[in-house]
């Protein structure tokens, strides 16, 4: 647990006063801007599907789920925080624990985190450090410990940073994607882990409990897809409120989660039959990649691009955040706990599109990927999208372009901040794109 | 005469009505995606035992048998060491003892396995060739280590086919190799050593060595056998030249695009076939394959593997977390 008395390595001390003040002004601004988003998605689709009901209360970091975790923390379960989608939930599950992630989207604890790190470095993780710092993040602030993955070099300093004030488990992925003592590697960082969460939460992970938790997960899987599945024809559902459901994934009840994503399809399901769509067919249909977006704050880019004049879609996207989240099950072929720690451990790691990663068989995943979403969804433009910052990403780029190039597929690259001050600014630049794939409709 | 024929015929047509029938009921019954292929080869395999034990009685097994399986595995890769090989049906069971007893299994390092596939060739060589050379010599010229291979009437075609002996045979006597009281027993290769090694006492040991080994091995490895097995050798044959790559019409074909390399076809594949997995696309191609399609069936992203006869798909990945609604 927290060790008061030991030095601070990076944390600075701030006075209880400005934290406090700091943190109310934040999480009333932050309030207000959660109202905002959802009231700017309702207004974008006036015949709003009614399952987005559930969801928009869920999104609410201060809210009923907050007051959960905190009940379910008095009983003496434990919550367990991660950062990428490498932590292995179905173990955190299997123990009786709360998995929730805490990537921080709040645009103004950055300016907080610039006290410890410089402004180069990725807004993310400067976001994090200051929500850290302010204690703004219900579930960072609730959470036992945080499993970090070092993935990036900011996330491998995020890790030290916050170990000042958090206990913070460190996985480490290798570098190298497919080679036998990557994976060797990998596993044994899965069962450290698993040894990991033992202790702390006292559960021990058992063969049929593992099991469970990793058919919960496939259940999940499964309602994430079937609603990616929807999303390939004409639009009933907006490409913001579907990733909302997607980000709903990261810290709700995954059960609960899962109940509601099926009612929501099966609601689509219905709309498809009475082709009531979202917004016109003929709306140019965009796909999103690049670096992760954050619910509540970094919803600057699906916004614009839903509320642009001539309006855009957001069909799918290619994001840890988002679309890449639940996509892969594990699959087990014998339900030994050896197979099932091989599975997971394969699960998190092969088929991640990280780009922290190279492989020796040319590192295509992600853009197969990519341009398999874009010929199933019949996406007409891919933005791609990167905070500055986000070396790796950043640099994919060009990669990515001529892939897609090959299909003729335009690709527009989008840089930006965890600001909001170039709103104006990306508006043109997104009305611009948009124009463009609305061009190409018409000839 | 015509009698007997005709009562033959109709007890074959009910067998396969009956073995039909299960198959169809199996598919209707069986709604996880994820095993239900595996259940219909369960099944197939136990009506090929079941098939197999009654052509011993009819004594024109052998050859016949041999230009069966070399014609089949020609054409359809090695869909005969999957789906039908008693041998092989041992080990899926061994495997599921195991799996019930909750123990895991171990793999072999790549390396090691590929050095197994091409000693397939080096064992077939010596079975298959050495009779060219040494066919004349009779018992007694044979001695030492020679007489290890060659002791007796050589007959390889008997070793190639040995995987295909079931448990149980009908045959007693001195042709059954292991007899306990009035039940008939055998053992793959148990016969061969009997034949081609006989030396008092010994010989009834070293069948028992064997079936440990080969059962300690299968308990460890999953299909352990196969791996270098000389009998799966027709098709790898057709695989190792250029000119003949045309040859089998039942392969496993691969959409790159649709593959997220999570790894699942490589752990499930019981001979650690790793083609599948690495392949950027287009037809697989090893002999190691024995073309179970547990890989097809387990991979979970939509039409990305594909079994294809002659060009057709029969069978294409599913989404195995979707409920099936057909069939």
């Amino acid at each position: 647990m927290k060790n008061v008395t030991a030095e601070k390595k990076y944390m600075p001390e701030m006075p209880q006063k400005e934290v406090e003040e700091l943190n109310t002004s934040i999480k009333d601004a932050s309030e207000k801007i959660i109202a905002d988003n959802i009231s700017r998605m309702k207004k974008t689709d006036p015949n709003r599907p009614a399952g987005m009901q559930y969801f928009d209360e869920i999104s609410n970091f201060f809210g009923k789920r907050q007051k959960e975790i905190q009940e379910q923390k008095a009983k003496g379960k434990k919550v367990i925080g991660y950062f990428c989608v490498f932590a292995p939930v179905e173990l955190i599950l299997a123990a009786d624990a709360i998995p929730v992630r805490v990537n921080s989207g709040w645009y103004d604890t950055s300016k907080i985190g610039d006290r410890i790190v410089p402004v180069e470095v990725c807004p993310v993780i400067r976001s994090t450090i200051g929500a850290k710092m302010i204690g703004l993040s219900p579930y960072l602030e609730l959470s036992d410990t945080v499993i970090s993955t070092l993935t990036c070099d900011g996330m491998t300093k995020l890790s030290e940073i916050l170990s000042d004030s958090t206990p913070v488990w460190t996985m480490t992925p290798p570098r190298v994607k497919d080679s036998p003592q990557s994976l060797q590697l990998w596993k044994e960082e899965i069962k450290t882990v698993k040894t990991q969460i033992e202790k702390l939460t006292g559960n021990k992970i058992t063969a049929k409990k593992l099991k469970e938790a990793i058919e919960t997960m496939q259940r999940a899987s499964k309602a994430f897809r079937r609603l990616q599945e929807l999303r390939k024809g004409n639009t009933v559902i907006m490409g913001r409120d579907a990733m909302l459901v997607n980000q709903a994934a990261l810290w709700d009840d995954i059960k609960r989660w899962t109940q509601k994503t099926e009612d929501l399809c099966d609601e689509l399901e219905l709309r498809i039959k009475q082709k009531a769509w979202a917004c016109p067919p003929d709306t140019p249909r965009v796909i999103v990649t690049g670096t992760p977006m954050f619910w509540p704050d970094n919803w600057k880019l699906p916004t614009l691009i839903e509320e642009a004049t001539p309006q855009g879609v957001l069909v799918g996207d290619e994001m840890c955040s988002s679309d890449r989240l639940l996509y892969d099950p594990v699959g087990i072929d014998e339900w030994t706990m050896d197979d099932m720690i091989n599975g997971i451990a394969e699960r998190y790691l092969m088929a991640s599109t990280c780009p922290c990663f190279t492989s020796k068989d040319g590192n295509e995943d992600r853009v197969n990927w990519l341009i398999n979403k874009v010929k199933e969804n019949k996406a007409q433009g891919v933005i791609y999208y990167v905070v500055r910052g986000c070396i790796l990403y950043a640099m994919e780029y060009t990669r990515v372009k001529k892939a897609l190039d090959k299909l003729g597929i335009p690709v527009y690259y989008l840089d930006t901040e965890y600001t909001r001050e170039d709103v104006g600014q990306m508006k043109t630049r997104v009305e611009a794109f948009l124009e463009m794939l609305t061009a190409r409709v018409d000839i | 005469m015509y009698e007997s024929l005709a009562g033959a015929l109709l007890g074959a047509t009910a067998a396969l009505g009956l073995a039909l029938a299960g198959i169809l009921g199996i598919l209707i019954w069986k709604k996880d995606r994820t095993r239900k292929l595996s259940y219909l080869r369960f099944f197939i395999q136990v009506v090929s035992l079941v098939g197999i034990f009654y052509s011993f009685t009819l004594a024109l097994w052998l050859s016949g048998f041999f230009l069966v399986i070399f014609a089949v595995t020609f054409f359809s890769g090695r869909f005969f060491c999957g789906w039908v090989c008693p041998f092989g049906f041992y080990m899926d069971v061994v495997a599921l003892v195991r799996q019930k007893l909750g123990a895991r299994y171990f793999s072999l390092p790549e390396r090691v396995n590929g050095a197994l596939n091409k000693l397939r060739y080096i064992i077939a060589a010596v079975i298959l060739v050495s009779p060219l050379f040494l066919g004349g010599l009779t018992i007694t010229q044979a001695s030492g280590i020679q007489a290890l291979f060659l002791r007796g009437p050589y007959r390889p075609i008997d070793i190639m086919l040995s995987p295909l002996e079931p448990l149980i045979v009908p045959f007693t006597g001195s042709i059954a190799s292991l007899g306990f009281n009035s039940w008939s027993f055998s053992y793959p290769y148990a016969r061969d050593i009997l034949t081609y090694i006989s030396i008092p006492n010994v010989t009834l040991v070293l069948i028992y060595v064997f079936i440990a080994l080969t059962l300690v091995s299968t308990f460890m490895f999953r299909r352990f056998w196969c791996r270098f097995c000389p009998t799966g050798i027709s098709i790898a044959a057709a695989n190792r030249f250029k000119a003949l790559k045309w040859m089998p019409l039942l392969h496993i074909s691969k959409v790159e695009e649709k593959c997220t390399k999570c790894g699942i076809c490589k752990r499930v594949c019981p001979v650690q076939v790793t083609d599948v997995y690495e392949q950027k696309g287009g037809d697989v191609k090893t002999s190691i394959c024995l073309n179970c399609m547990r890989c097809v069936e387990m991979c979970p992203y939509e039409g990305c593997l594909k079994m294809n006869v002659a060009d057709k798909t029969v069978f294409k990945t599913r989404n195995w977390l979707e409920p099936s609604n057909s069939e």
